[in-house]
């Protein structure tokens, strides 16, 4: 069910999004932070709900909270002549790897234990 | 029910991401179009080219609602008699005739590319086989001379404050950059333009023994852009009637 709405989601998204009109030059910059830090509260969600801590509340406002957040940042830097979204990138994708591994490291696992269950099996059988 | 409401939040959020990630590949897609590839490593500078267009794009825009608007108001002023009517005849004529407006009408189109299959060093003067700024200016002279009544260089109207000069491997027209393939499109009886240029010993003929890629076309159907700049004047004093 969950699966299901999010592949709709996806080609909704893309078919919509193929079709409207791009967005002046000027703002792309604040889409694109905003587009990490979205794509960051993703792995968020995949690592909590992994850890079995998943909560949807907590998932969507970080998910709009971190983008807007984000996207204020730079424009902040901006006004200040700083560039402040760097920092913002390097967090979110730092954050991004660190959600990675945690995902990796948890599949790998299962994937182990599956092959040793299997190997146990087989032993067992030979032995009997 | 709760795992319902999740799904259509996850579902939306989802949406949200990947619309926000197809409209930003597309716009710097549109983007690195506009500015060419060989300023994709100077990024800085290519904000500001950016922003320059983005400007540009804008201010034209505006000119455009004036226009508009310009057109409302003369309608306005000569809706009332009939003398009036002759007067905004005439406005409409002059627009044509200083290219202030699209024009239809048969005429040729002649293409023009550098020839680029010849070897530089089996040809005595590889230039000859380039299409040049000077070429522009005899083909619309003898467009002129034959008769059009509106001519346009790859869309760029020309009208009587165009200048056409040689800047490097580009040409400039009306102050825009063109360049090779070049595409002239003229108004006016289509057999005497045609002759004017490809009779033997014309322009284009002879352009054609050099080596240069010419191709011409009568057609009946034509549309001519409108000249996209403004008509300034400092220096004119008098010329009230």
């Amino acid at each position: 069910m969950v699966i299901l709405a999010i592949i709709i989601g996806c080609i909704v998204g893309a078919l919509v999004g193929i079709n409207l009109p791009t967005i002046s030059y000027t703002y792309s910059g604040y889409l694109a932070i905003g587009i990490i830090a979205a794509i960051d509260s993703v792995f968020g969600g995949i690592t909590a709900s992994i850890n079995g801590k998943f909560d949807l509340r907590v998932f969507v406002s970080g998910f709009f909270g971190n983008a807007i957040l984000a996207m204020l940042l730079t424009l902040l830097g901006e006004k200040l002549n700083v560039d402040i979204y760097l920092a913002a990138i390097v967090v979110f994708v730092w954050r991004m790897f660190t959600n990675l591994a945690i995902i990796r490291r948890h599949y790998i696992d299962k994937l182990i234990n599956k092959m040793e269950n299997k190997k146990n099996e087989n032993k067992k059988e030979s032995v009997g | 029910m709760k795992k319902y409401n999740a799904a259509i939040i996850l579902g939306v959020t989802c949406l949200i991401l990947v619309l926000a990630i197809c409209i930003q590949i597309r716009t710097i897609e549109e983007a690195s179009n506009v500015v060419g590839s060989s300023l994709n490593d100077n990024s800085e500078m290519k904000d500001k080219v950016l922003e320059a267009q983005e400007d540009y794009k804008q201010i034209y825009s505006q000119l455009e609602k004036s226009n508009k608007k310009l057109e409302k108001i003369r309608q306005l002023a000569t809706s009332n008699s009939q003398e009036d009517e002759l007067l905004k005849l005439e406005l409409e004529d002059n627009d044509k005739v200083q290219g202030l407006t699209d024009v239809k009408g048969k005429g040729v189109i002649i293409n023009l590319d550098d020839n680029r299959e010849v070897d530089e060093t089996e040809v005595l003067n590889i230039s000859s086989y380039l299409v040049h700024e000077e070429d522009l200016l005899q083909i619309i002279n003898e467009l002129f001379n034959a008769g059009a009544d509106a001519i346009s260089i790859n869309n760029q109207r020309v009208v009587s404050t165009t200048a056409i000069l040689c800047d490097g491997n580009i040409i400039r027209v009306n102050g825009e950059i063109i360049s090779v393939p070049i595409t002239i499109k003229a108004i006016g009886y289509p057999e005497s333009l045609y002759y004017a240029l490809m009779r033997p010993q014309g322009y284009l003929d002879v352009m054609q023994k050099d080596g240069v890629i010419v191709k011409v076309e009568k057609s009946d159907d034509i549309t001519i852009s409108k000249y996209e700049g403004v008509y300034n004047y400092d220096y004119i004093i008098g010329g009230d009637k």
